[in-house]
């Protein structure tokens, strides 16, 4: 019986209408939610895929001498496969041509992940395999550079060996500090027959782990222990790639604006569900008539309660899948594969936010229906129990669940919560000021001082109608600008005319070279940037050595897209002294003044810390965790990098440098620029498409809480119409009212989207706050304008019906 | 006895001074007869009906519905006991607005668990003249029609009395005539007790017995 009933109820209740607030922002904040869970989710595993192969494996041990080779074999590994690999520099003959090139030995367990991509006269292919003994891969700058075909020789020091296909694609492109040069791959069975290794020759030996993460971690940490001077492990957290780092703040902000359209669409959710009380406060009171338990009632409710829950989980996770699956076809290009299916996570959070706005912005009120009083039936007026102090309650701890839910750090939402709650409070007692008093009359002569006596003397409902507004219009603001922060620092990152080239290897000679063939084609080079490995060492009693072979270079200027952040950078009276960046300062605990040493090649120099640098490492130029001041390294011999932006339509330019300079590597980053602009574009649109549906979700509660408002006005629209008040006079004085309501919203909506991008920014997300000032102008505005809208579509409602079917209900 | 009403009383607690709003009423009424409540308004009438009817409790005093002490029975069991025992019909119709003139109808009988519902609805929904009308929503049924859509429910759970508080109240005097017609026929063809609340002297004059309540109280 109750079963039919409730669906009987239900069902009409929805084809009526009366539940299309609640079901859209129910259906809109889960589509949000289990949108915005499932992508990132995917997103996150296909980079950390991604990650993986690109590092070649889970763990990385990269040393320069080979002494951790008995530690690894001691290693009992279980279910972890690992691989070694060496990387070195060489000069390659073919029987025209000489290059230096990178070349990378691999065992016969590579690659440990992926497969490669390799071209030969019978085209394309895949392996995941070694090359064979006696055999090399290189790839397609350098075997045009060496003017090879498949099956021509090269001599690699002392060995002969046969070039068989061209690398179009490798896994583990994270490989050490020649990565940039030409690459070769050759069999490690071969290296010995090179003689290119000598005792003090740069090599770099790389030991790659790939497992479950438990072993992982234990490897780890008995590496961390046997690790030397200048060893270096490298795990998957430490991605800090710039698309690592571009897909890390979309993610942030994908949250942020998920969020903000579920607590929009959970206070829509409440005012919709204080109108459906409202309404079956009649039909409680004649069930209760008929004899219907208060059980049967509450089970009653629970029912239609559950369907709107399945209705609106079912509807909003097919639209979140549709809005996921449309951002993985806009970012498809850029994975190569299939991505992962998501996990169980997002449906889990997806339920849990239709859990808590249920609970939280809907049962309360429904609970408050059962106390209905069935006397209704004999006394219309008879008081409903108004209560709405435990309601408001409730509602708060949803909020702070839900705040908890997304943010996953109690403090942060406490302080979100508290100031939402600051605010509110503050707001509304200020609106409630700033209505002033009632005069007695309802002013009906002019529309002007009809509004604004309607305006005051409502004035309890129009201040929670006002911060509804506000709310709205604020957070739409808040989301807005985070968005145009986000991408204008991406905008900012990448000019039109960053470098597009590095040259590395540049000896002294060339660089004068350099200088003046730079010259010659106006190509405007960044400094070349005088480059040496060193290790640091902190002079304590302990002697800590800080692990690490730094890429170290010096300069008077401070570089571009440098920014100091403790400390002074060297200035005319400070001839010592190093700048080290800030991951560097915070991972070996260095503060300014702390003694180091230095060692370069066999010297030590003993010198201190001068200044802490806040590096954008998105910027195409060369970046340097560590800077020295030059009169260090006086006697220090050095090669250098420089990098220089060549318009795509001027690339013989390159090709020349090249030919002029052959020592010098010179490799272009163009494609990699256009990659991260290319996902930049699209994270854009993904980015968009957040605002837009948070946007709909204001918009969304700012009609409901029109709507709310508009329920009382009909029967006095009515009445007035009835005693001869013209509509226009109603309709202007309506319009007057909400655009006043809509700019006051509008013009507090901006001063919270203020504090809140200040609290967002610095507090949240860590930069400096970036403010719109246009935000002023856009928020009034757009409240006048959209409140102003809605009004008059909702008064042109009631305008159509006559005052005696309004007086009827 | 159906109903046996004494030394009634209903106090409401306004602002901080207490209102006696019925007292001392005591009156009894048989099987299949039927009670007139007249009164000026404000004297108490849809209080008393309230009270009879189990939907409010009296401030001290008792009432025994077939027998049953309503006094001592709580809010659940109240409910039960309307359920069982009582049919309304109400001035404002009290219809819901969601469910057709036939699901109205067979509520009742729903909540009862009785064995046909639908057979017995559409039986009186034909009575009160409305069979062509069962699918319509109460929005599309004039007040005539929703009072005797109502009356078909009252009538449909076969209670063992009926309450009507002013049940002509919203209509013209035409209507009005037919929807007292409607209730004293029907309720011959059935042996339930009625009791109505009105103005209207005729109507109150058809019924076997009268009470007349003056500030809350019964005068003779
Ligand atoms: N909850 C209440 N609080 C305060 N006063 C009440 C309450 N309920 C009823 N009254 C008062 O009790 C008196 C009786 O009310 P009641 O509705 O029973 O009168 P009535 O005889 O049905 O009048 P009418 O003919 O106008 O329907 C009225 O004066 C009313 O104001
Ligand atoms: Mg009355």
């Amino acid at each position: 019986m109750l079963l039919s009933l409730s669906l009987k109820l239900f069902t009409r209740e929805v084809r009526s209408g009366y539940l299309t607030s609640m079901l859209a922002s129910l259906i809109l904040a889960i589509t949000i939610v289990s949108g915005i869970s499932l992508f990132t989710d995917r997103l996150e595993q296909a980079l950390n895929t991604e990650t993986e192969e690109f590092l070649g494996g889970k763990l990385k041990f990269e040393s320069n001498q080979n002494s951790i080779k008995a530690v690894i074999e001691d290693l009992e590994l279980e279910e972890t496969s690992h691989m070694e690999m060496v990387l070195f520099a060489s000069v390659i003959f073919s029987d025209d041509e000489m290059q230096l090139s990178s070349v990378k030995a691999v065992d016969n367990y590579y690659p440990l992940i992926g497969e490669l991509e390799l071209k030969n006269s019978a085209g394309l292919f895949k392996v995941s395999s070694n090359p064979e003994p006696g055999t090399v891969w290189m790839d397609e700058r350098l075997q045009n550079l060496l003017l090879l075909d498949y099956g021509d020789e090269i001599f690699l020091g002392d060995a002969k060996l046969i070039f068989t296909a061209t690398i179009i694609y490798e896994p583990d492109r994270a490989s050490g500090n020649f990565a940039f040069a030409p690459k070769t791959i050759m069999n490690m069975l071969d290296v010995e027959s090179t003689n290119v290794i000598q005792p003090g020759s740069r090599v770099e030996y790389n030991y790659l782990f790939n497992g479950p993460d438990e072993e992982i971690v234990k490897i780890k940490e008995k590496l961390e222990k046997e690790k030397e001077n200048g060893d270096d492990i490298e795990t998957l957290s430490e991605d800090t790639s710039s698309l690592g780092r571009t897909v890390d703040r979309s993610e942030n902000f994908f949250l942020l604006g998920g969020l903000i359209a579920v607590l929009l669409s959970a206070c829509t959710i409440g005012i919709a569900s204080q109108r459906f009380t409202r309404r079956h406060v009649g039909y409680v009171a004649i069930l209760k008539t008929l004899g219907m338990t208060t059980f049967q009632i509450k089970a009653l409710y629970f029912l239609l309660f559950l369907y709107t829950t399945l209705l609106t989980l079912a509807v909003g996770l097919s639209l979140g899948w549709l809005l996921q699956s449309n951002f993985i076809n806009l970012m498809s290009s850029y994975f190569p594969t299939e991505l992962p299916v998501p996990s169980i996570y997002p449906l889990f959070v997806t339920c849990l936010t239709a859990l808590i706005c249920q609970f939280g912005f809907i049962y309360p009120h429904i609970l408050k229906l059962l106390s209905v009083s069935p006397m209704r039936v004999l006394k219309d007026d008879i008081a409903f129990n108004q209560e709405t102090i435990p309601v408001f309650f409730i509602g708060a701890i949803a909020f702070l669940f839900l705040l908890y839910l997304y943010t996953n750090q109690l403090t942060l939402s406490l302080i979100i919560f508290l100031g939402v709650v600051g605010f509110s409070l503050a707001g509304i007692g200020l609106i409630y000021l700033l209505l002033g008093k009632s005069e007695t009359g309802l002013g009906a002569s002019s529309s002007l001082k009809l509004a604004l006596s309607e305006l005051r003397r409502r004035k309890l409902g129009n201040s929670f109608q006002i911060f509804a507004f506000t709310i709205a219009i604020g957070l739409s603001l808040i989301t807005f600008s985070a968005s145009k922060n986000l991408l204008g620092s991406w905008q900012g990152s990448i000019p039109d005319d960053s470098p597009n080239n590095f040259a590395i290897n540049i000896t002294d000679e060339d660089k004068n070279g350099m200088e003046s063939f730079f010259k010659e084609n106006q190509i405007n080079p960044t400094p070349f940037f005088p480059v040496t490995n060193a290790t640091i060492e902190r002079e304590e009693e302990d002697q800590e050595l800080i692990d690490r072979n730094f890429n170290i270079t010096w300069i008077d200027q401070l570089p571009e897209q440098n920014e100091i952040s403790d400390g002074a950078w060297f200035s005319d009276d400070v001839i010592n002294g190093l700048s080290i960046s800030e991951s560097i300062a915070e991972r070996y605990n260095l503060k300014i003044g702390d003694k180091v040493f230095l060692k370069v090649n066999e010297e030590i120099i003993g010198t201190y810390i001068q200044s802490v640098r806040r590096v954008n490492w998105d910027s195409f130029s060369p970046n340097f965790f560590v800077i020295g001041h030059p009169s260090l390294f006086k006697n220090v011999t050095s090669n250098y990098i420089t990098s220089f932006y060549i318009p795509t339509e001027r690339q013989q330019v390159a090709a020349e440098l090249m030919r002029e300079f052959r020592t010098v590597s010179v490799f272009s980053i163009e494609e990699l620029i256009d990659q991260v602009k290319e996902i930049i574009g699209q994270v854009t649109k993904a980015l968009n498409s957040i605002l837009l549906l948070t946007c709909l979700s204001a918009i969304f509660l700012a009609f409901s809480a029109l709507q709310d408002g508009f329920s009382v006005r009909k029967h006095q629209s009515a009445i007035l119409r009835t005693l001869g008040a013209s509509n226009s006079l109603i309709k202007s004085s309506a319009l007057i009212e909400f655009a006043l309501l809509g700019v006051i919203s509008g013009t507090l909506g901006s001063l919270l989207a203020y504090g809140g991008i200040y609290f967002i920014e610095t507090k949240v997300f860590e930069t400096t706050a970036n403010f719109y000032p246009e935000i002023w102008i856009m928020g009034p505005l757009i409240g006048l304008f959209v409140v102003s809208v809605l009004c008059f579509y909702l008064i042109n409602g009631i305008i159509k019906q006559s005052p005696k079917e309004l007086l009827m209900r | 006895m159906i109903l046996e009403v004494n030394k009634l009383r209903k106090e409401v607690s306004s602002g901080d001074s207490e209102l006696t709003i019925l007292d001392d009423v005591s009156f009894s009424l048989e099987e299949g007869q039927s009670l007139a409540i007249t009164g000026p308004s404000g004297s108490g009438k849809s209080t008393l009906l309230g009270l009879l009817a189990g939907l409010d409790t009296a401030t001290s005093g008792e009432i025994y519905l077939d027998e049953v002490g309503l006094h001592k029975l709580d809010e659940e069991d109240r409910a039960i006991l309307r359920k069982e025992k009582v049919g309304f019909v109400f001035q404002s119709f009290e219809l819901l607005p969601s469910l057709t003139a036939l699901e109205n109808v067979m509520l009742p009988s729903e909540l009862k668990s009785e064995d046909n519902p639908k057979e017995n609805a559409e039986y009186f929904l034909n009575r009160v003249g409305l069979s062509e009308r069962e699918h319509h929503y109460p929005n599309q049924l004039s007040g005539g029609e929703q009072q005797r859509v109502a009356i078909a429910r009252a009538f449909a759970c076969s209670a063992k009395i009926l309450f009507a508080d002013e049940p002509t109240g919203n209509l013209d005097p035409k209507n009005g005539q037919v929807i007292s017609d409607l209730l004293f026929e029907v309720n011959s063809e059935t042996d339930n007790a009625l009791v109505i609340v009105t103005h209207d002297l005729e109507l109150a004059n058809r019924c076997d017995k009268r009470i007349d309540l003056k500030l809350g109280r019964i005068v003779e």
